[in-house]
């Protein structure tokens, strides 16, 4: 007989309505963990019956959908902004914990202006004395020495003179956290004095309240994270410990952790927690998620704290996935007043979610950075987070978790491939560090060394150390037998690897490994260790169990994920994905989820039928569509990753849905693609295949300059570049000699400069074709598609280009053989269509047209790989120019984290994320769109000018219409005089190297408003770098081509105007 | 090629496991096989007197990971008759886990399929089983069924196998706190801290202690600690309890919890394979809590047969079972968790406070 409980406490009957804040565009610190929070809390909320109102200006996400909340706002995350939104909803609360410290912030503020007061709206989650409490430093600092908790000797410095004492007074090496910045932003370590007082400046600046915490030097103690939650009644629960396999001095969200922790002792580990316990109590933190880091002594077992964020983070993102145990979800329920012990667990359906999961598994997060894509950036990493995306592998042992997520890092196949050991890639902390260590270990380093090198605890480096010893053995061995088969595979390697070690084929290796019956089995996640039964279809593989009987679905079709977010392929992949998997989920199929990226909404445990956390190789992959006997998958929205799988996993006899194929290497190649449209007679650049400088000396001959180069099978523009002439030809064949070769060629193109660029997004069926929308490009040809400002509907196309490039782009389609989605990106010159490229998938730039225009762009996707014809589908509902509105959608970037990169933007692809403006014409959508990329629109001042020949004529309407609405104009000498000899007043700066005071300083000094630098050719790009460099340091907006300032002209306009409004997105729905 | 040393656990019920056997001619031995969920504690674990006579099974992957600590002991030496896990730590810088399994003779076993062997006792139970070192599976299964019969003719009353023999007093450390008698049942060393810090002095007497000797020492209160087995083959004990009953303010946890269930008249019951974990969640309307717990039994009170004046006020979320009693008239506390942690949360240690701020106040007053 067991004793019932019913619940004591209904939730809250007077929240009726909330509204939820997003994180905004993906920046580094700051990403697609608050579209999967985010969404979270709103599905569970919904359930609830509550109406949910969303804001969020970043298009790219799937919380956005209009299907998440009862209504969605894409508008800028700004006070003003989001006061319309609640006079118009009227909410009669906000929880501002589930986006990020934007979403944080702008609660404070919307609290501090009385705006919250004014319409009567509760906050909850956090109130601002919890906010403050936990984000200014000082008081945090207060509240630890009421609980007894200490943390490292430091001093706040408010101007730069105190700046100086502090680091006399705590010596070097110190370590800078400016207050109330994401992701540690403008923080760092500081070894000698003049770096010293090169960051203080920085990071005074960086911190909205001129604040900067100096700190001792906690360089190589331990690190830990305790993922936490409350509730009202105070109930507390560790719902995961995070261990860092690096130790302090490197950003936790750069480092590689391990959950659950290693190297605690119980006694440490409970001790850790009562702090964490105690510090959650007196910070305030009534109900919701939060973490906090802690830093260990590694040899007196010291603790110290570090921080605490009172709200769900990247961290809470991983802790969720690796445990199995949903935190946003939970949080936002606490918010709305249930208690822990009042909702149930979503995995076990049988035991409540008040309770600590258990792991008999271990899971590993590897970072995954950008560094190649800023040259000069300089590949180390401090406190301040530098990563753009990561993974998670989790299997049965450190080693075997370890692995996958190496695997799941999409470099190699091999996991560890054999590299070119350096000494100082082990001793300073790096993105490469870790391959570094392993080589080392190949090559004989001891334990010690390395130890001493890295101070990584000893446990973790022996764990790497134990993988390399089988590798020896396996080498070793003078015949590859079943049992050393079976250990290599426990020990996470890749047949890839084996095969390497063995001087085998994969497939040889992939065969003697089936014909031992060596197959991975398929464990739970299921958040308590066995303990109960449970019915949650989350899974992961390991070597470690038998192998487990075939899964039975209901005509399972597996959806392949885009990985690890990188610069080119991020969240609009996820996006993607999701709404693929309900696609196929309302056509009756039961979908596989497979991915390897911990804060995507496409590995929150509901959102597929069955979801297995695994790296996207083509082993992987493979052994899951066989244990599934999935009919089918689908390749076409996971990006670039699941179409250069699909080749091996049709050739293993799986079975594509959608373009086949052929299609994709029609499309891919770029030979075979200009011969099909030679075929259709429609333009296409000049172009040639070239694998060394002297032939591509020739081959520009019959081009000519400017020419376009990129090595074959890039994604976000990798190496591409804008070549002048033979000089810089030159350079770039000595620079990317490592990425082209015969067997990869390099590209050389025609540039079309001056061009219009549109990207066209198109869904064909077996007999039908539709256009989703054809996004212009507001930068001229030359910069990456996905860093350009873009509009839907066009703006400067003329009405019959438009018709003529849906007819063109349906006939491509149509010769292609697309089943499914289509991207082009075109070039329109002289009323000229040129076809650049063609992506045989969905792209970037889907979410955004599908949110501009509301066709469900992925439905139709898969109801075209499904079949569905034209009579039933009825496409012609779908008519994008039907759109009300003009959408613009917006970049940001993230070179405020790399100080030594030049912001000027090329064919390379740089952002990280994109916003979205929508407004009722062009202006407003611009301002919206820049607004929330976290450009400033200044009403008035100074704007700067340094242009080079050809702009200079073009831009000089620019600068009279900026004189006329009141702003001064300066320039460099070259700039000026051609606008005094043209009329207009403008005061004329030095250059850097005519000498002091110059026009940097001028910027630095706070003078100027904005400013417009349009550079050519690498003598001008680099003289004008300081001038960029300026400007990013102190958020002053910098436009750096000549139709962007025409649009930022347009902006400010409007925004001068102060006449905007707010509304929520509209959709259609597909059948 | 070193050459693999194969071991077995070996279930009664006729499963067979095979896996990593380790350390130099350590004896096979036999025990009732359990698992717990905690990820850290190996070591307390190992050192509780309640896990006489059990193979404990870790669900957590990696054991051995930090060394080893006497000061974490329970008591003075290991009672477990063998370790399960995933991966030992046996690297040359620290493999002193496996050391101090060996030095005390305790068979342990790894790469064995730990998930697999968990949702077998989930489902079925807790069976007896043993760990040996064999050739081959028949080999193993030979050994082992000859182990379990030897090892099932024990002594029923494995709390007086736990107990002490002798009675001990132990100084406190609050000069003006009560002084505590504790029924010793094969107590945790935490309890007696936990009790040492808040009296000013400790009687503790071996299990089957006569009611008359504990009355004679003049005790402010009483703690019936932990221990291993069936509550229902404890010998002397709940007779005693009964007598103490509304005498002396009673504080019992796990096996004292189940002893003073039995004293109040209540049944016992084995669960289908107990609780042992540091995360079970606990509605303690005593102190008014909903908190996380450390826990390790395989028995339990029923509620049905309580009687009137004993309330639950402590359940366990998981599966609402009864986890605390509380009778107001006779002033006895039975708690089945444990609020000493060691290992686990810290959470319910409070409940010591009640113990000796009101129950032994009330009595003095």
């Amino acid at each position: 007989m067991k004793v019932k409980w019913g619940c004591s406490l209904p939730k809250c009957e007077d929240i009726k309505k909330v509204l939820i804040i997003g994180s905004g565009p993906i920046v580094i610190g700051q990403a697609c963990e608050f579209d999967y929070s985010g969404t979270q809390a709103c599905k569970a909320l919904m359930k609830e019956g509550l109406e949910v109102i969303l804001v969020n200006s970043n298009p790219a996400t799937i919380m956005t959908d209009p299907e998440i909340a009862t209504r969605v706002y894409v508008e800028p995350l700004k006070v003003e902004f989001l006061e319309k939104i609640i006079a118009k909803e009227k909410p009669d609360s906000v929880i501002p914990t589930l986006g990020g410290q934007t979403a944080l912030n702008l609660a404070l503020e919307l609290h501090e202006k009385g705006i919250l007061q004014r319409y009567n709206v509760k906050l909850l989650g956090a109130d601002p004395q919890v906010i403050r409490a936990a984000e200014d430093r000082e008081e945090f600092r207060g509240i630890l020495d009421k609980v007894g908790a200490r943390y490292p000797q430091s001093e706040m410095v408010r101007t730069f003179e105190q700046g100086l004492l502090a680091a006399e007074k705590l010596g070097f090496p110190l370590i800078l956290r400016p207050n109330y910045t994401l992701g540690g932003g403008g923080g760092g370590v500081a070894y000698s004095i003049d770096e010293y007082k090169r960051m203080i400046a920085q990071a005074l600046h960086e911190s909205p309240t001129s604040e900067c915490l100096v700190e001792e030097s906690i360089l190589g103690w331990k690190e830990f994270e305790l993922e936490v939650m409350r509730d009202s009644a105070g109930t507390f629960v560790v719902v995961c410990t995070i261990e860092n396999f690096d130790p302090c001095g490197v950003h936790t969200g750069d480092s590689i952790t391990v959950a659950p922790q290693q190297t605690l002792t119980d006694t440490e580990y409970q001790s850790m927690r009562d702090e964490a316990c105690k510090i959650l109590n007196e910070v305030g933190v009534q109900t919701g998620g939060a973490n906090i880091q802690f830093a260990t002594h590694p040899k007196t077992g010291e603790r110290l704290v570090i921080e605490m964020n009172p709200r769900v983070s990247r961290s809470s993102a991983l802790a969720s996935k690796a445990t199995g145990f949903p935190i946003a979800k939970i949080a936002a329920l606490l918010a709305v007043g249930y208690t822990l012990d009042e909702i149930q667990n979503d995995i076990t359906k049988v035991t409540p979610a008040c309770y600590e999961p258990a792991l008999d598994y271990v899971v590993t997060k590897i970072p995954r950075f950008a560094f190649e894509k800023f040259p000069g950036a300089k590949d180390l990493l401090t406190t301040q987070m530098k990563s753009v995306g990561e993974v998670m592998g989790i299997g049965r042992t450190l080693q075997e978790s370890m692995m996958k997520a190496v695997q799941s890092l999409e470099f190699n196949a091999e996991g560890f491939p054999e590299i070119n050991m350096q000494l100082e890639k082990i001793s300073y902390p790096n993105s490469q560090r870790l391959f570094h260590i392993y080589q080392a270990m190949r090559e004989g380093k001891t334990l010690e060394e390395l130890q001493d090198l890295t101070q990584i605890h000893p446990y973790f480096l022996e764990k790497l150390f134990d993988i390399v010893k089988v590798e020896n053995e396996i080498k070793s061995a003078i015949s590859l037998d079943a049992d050393l088969m079976l250990k290599a595979k426990r020990y996470g390697m890749s047949d890839a690897l084996i095969a390497r070690l063995r001087n085998q084929k994969t497939k040889e290796i992939r065969a003697f490994r089936e014909s031992n019956q060596i197959r991975p089995s398929f464990q739970q996640v299921d958040t308590c260790a066995g303990e109960f039964a449970s019915e949650t279809p989350y899974f992961y593989s390991t070597y470690w169990s038998k192998v487990s009987a075939p899964a039975k679905f209901r005509q399972p079709i597996m959806v392949i994920g885009s990985g690890p977010n990188r610069i080119g392929q991020g969240i609009e992949f996820d996006y993607g994905c999701v709404r693929g998997v309900k696609a196929l989920q309302r056509k009756g199929h039961q979908v596989i989820m497979i991915n390897s990226n911990p804060e995507t909404v496409s590995t929150d445990y509901d959102t597929s039928d069955v979801l297995f956390f695994e790296p996207l190789t083509t082993e992987h992959v493979g052994e899951v569509l066989r244990w599934t006997s999935a009919q089918g998958f689908v390749a076409q929205l996971g990006g670039q990753t699941p179409i250069n799988l699909a080749p091996a996993l049709v050739e293993q006899g799986f079975h594509l849905l959608g373009s086949k194929l052929e299609a994709i290497d029609l499309a891919e190649d770029r030979g075979l693609f200009a011969k099909i449209c030679q075929q259709l007679e429609f333009k296409i650049p000049k172009a040639a295949m070239v694998y060394y400088f002297e032939q591509a000396l020739g081959k520009v001959r019959e081009i000519g300059y400017p020419v376009i180069c990129r090595p074959s099978y890039v994604l976000g523009g990798r190496r591409m570049e804008v070549i002048e002439n033979d000089a810089e030809l030159q350079s770039y064949f000595d620079r990317h000699a490592e990425a082209i070769s015969p067997e990869r060629p390099c590209l050389m193109d025609q540039f079309l400069e001056g061009a219009l660029e549109v990207d066209v997004d198109l869904v064909r069926g077996q007999d039908w074709v539709l256009i989703g929308g054809i996004v212009e490009h507001i930068e001229a040809a030359g910069v990456h598609s996905g860093d350009s400002m873009g509009v839907l509907p066009p703006q400067r196309l003329k009405d019959s280009t438009c018709e003529r490039i849906e007819q063109l782009s349906s006939q491509l389609a149509d010769k292609l053989g697309i089943i499914g989605h289509l991207n082009l990106q075109l070039a329109i010159k002289n009323d000229e269509v040129y076809i650049l490229e063609a992506n045989p998938r969905s792209s970037r730039s889907v979410p955004f047209v599908s949110k501009a225009t509301g066709i469900p762009l992925v439905d139709l996707g898969i109801e075209a790989a499904m079949g569905t014809r034209a009579k039933e589908l009825k496409p012609e509902r779908f008519q994008w120019r039907n759109s009300p509105v003009v959408s613009v959608k917006g970049v940001v970037f993230p070179f405020k984290k790399f100080p030594e990169a030049d912001s000027l933007l090329g064919p390379e692809m740089k952002s990280t994320g994109e916003s979205m403006g929508i407004g009722k014409d062009y202006p407003e959508a611009l301002m919206k769109a820049l607004l929330s990329s976290q450009v400033k629109l200044p009403s008035k001042g100074e704007v700067f000018f340094s242009l080079r020949e050809k702009d200079k004529m073009e831009l000089l309407n620019l600068a009279n219409e900026l004189i006329k609405m009141g702003y001064t104009i300066s320039g460099t000498r070259g700039t000026a005089n051609f606008f005094i000899n043209h009329g207009i007043k403008a005061m004329a700066l030095r250059k850097v190297h005519e000498g002091r005071p110059h026009c940097v300083d001028r910027i630095r000094d706070g003078h100027v408003a904005f400013v417009v630098n349009t550079a050519k050719g690498r003598v001008s790009i680099d003289a004008s770098f300081d001038i960029r460099r300026a400007c990013t340091d102190l958020g002053i907006p910098c436009i750096t081509e000549s139709d962007a300032a025409e649009a930022f002209l347009l902006a400010i306009t409007h925004s001068r105007s102060g006449t905007s409004d707010v509304g929520a997105l509209r959709s259609m729905e597909v059948m | 090629m070193k050459k693999v040393e194969l071991g077995y656990l070996v279930l009664e019920t006729g499963e067979i496991y095979a896996g990593l056997w380790h350390g130099q001619s350590l004896p096979n031995r036999a025990g009732e096989v359990v698992f717990n969920t905690s990820h850290s504690g190996y070591e307390e674990i190992a050192t509780d007197p309640s896990y006489f006579s059990q193979i404990v099974l870790m669900t957590a992957p990696m054991m051995g990971n930090y060394g080893v600590d006497k000061a974490s002991w329970e008591s003075k030496k290991l009672w477990i008759e063998g370790f399960v896990c995933l991966q030992l730590n046996n690297s040359q810088r620290d493999h002193a886990w496996i050391q101090r399994l060996e030095e005390n003779q305790i068979p342990m076993l790894s790469e064995v399929d730990t998930r697999q062997i968990t949702l077998r006792l989930r489902n079925g139970g807790t069976p007896w089983g043993a760990l040996v070192a064999a050739k081959t599976p028949e080999e193993a299964q030979q050994k082992a069924n000859t182990l379990i019969a030897e090892k099932r003719k024990i002594e029923k009353d494995w709390v007086w196998l736990a107990s002490r023999r002798e009675k001990e007093i132990r100084p406190g450390a609050k000069a003006n706190g009560p002084r505590v008698g504790v029924l010793d049942f094969g107590c945790k060393e935490n309890i007696l801290r936990e009790l040492e810090s808040r009296c000013s002095e400790l009687v503790i007497f071996p299990s089957r202690t006569a009611v008359g000797e504990i009355l004679s020492a003049n005790v402010d209160g009483l703690m019936l600690t932990n221990g291993p087995g069936d509550p229902g083959d404890v010998q002397v004990a709940p007779g005693t309890v009964r007598e103490l009953l509304g005498v002396k303010p009673i504080f019992g946890i796990c096996m004292g919890h189940q002893v003073l269930g039995l004293a109040l008249g209540a049944k016992t019951y084995k669960l289908k394979f107990g609780h042992r974990g540091s995360n079970h969640p606990i509605k303690d309307s005593l102190l008014g809590k909903v908190y996380m717990t450390s826990q390790n039994h395989g028995y339990a009170v029923d509620l049905i047969s309580l009687p009137a004046h004993t309330k639950v006020t402590h359940v366990n979320l998981n599966d609402n079972t009864v986890a605390g009693i509380y009778s107001e008239s006779k002033n006895c506390l039975g708690i089945q968790y444990h609020p000493e942690s060691h290992p686990g949360p810290h959470d319910a240690v409070g409940l010591f406070d009640f113990f000796i701020d009101q129950m032994i106040k009330k009595e003095k007053s």
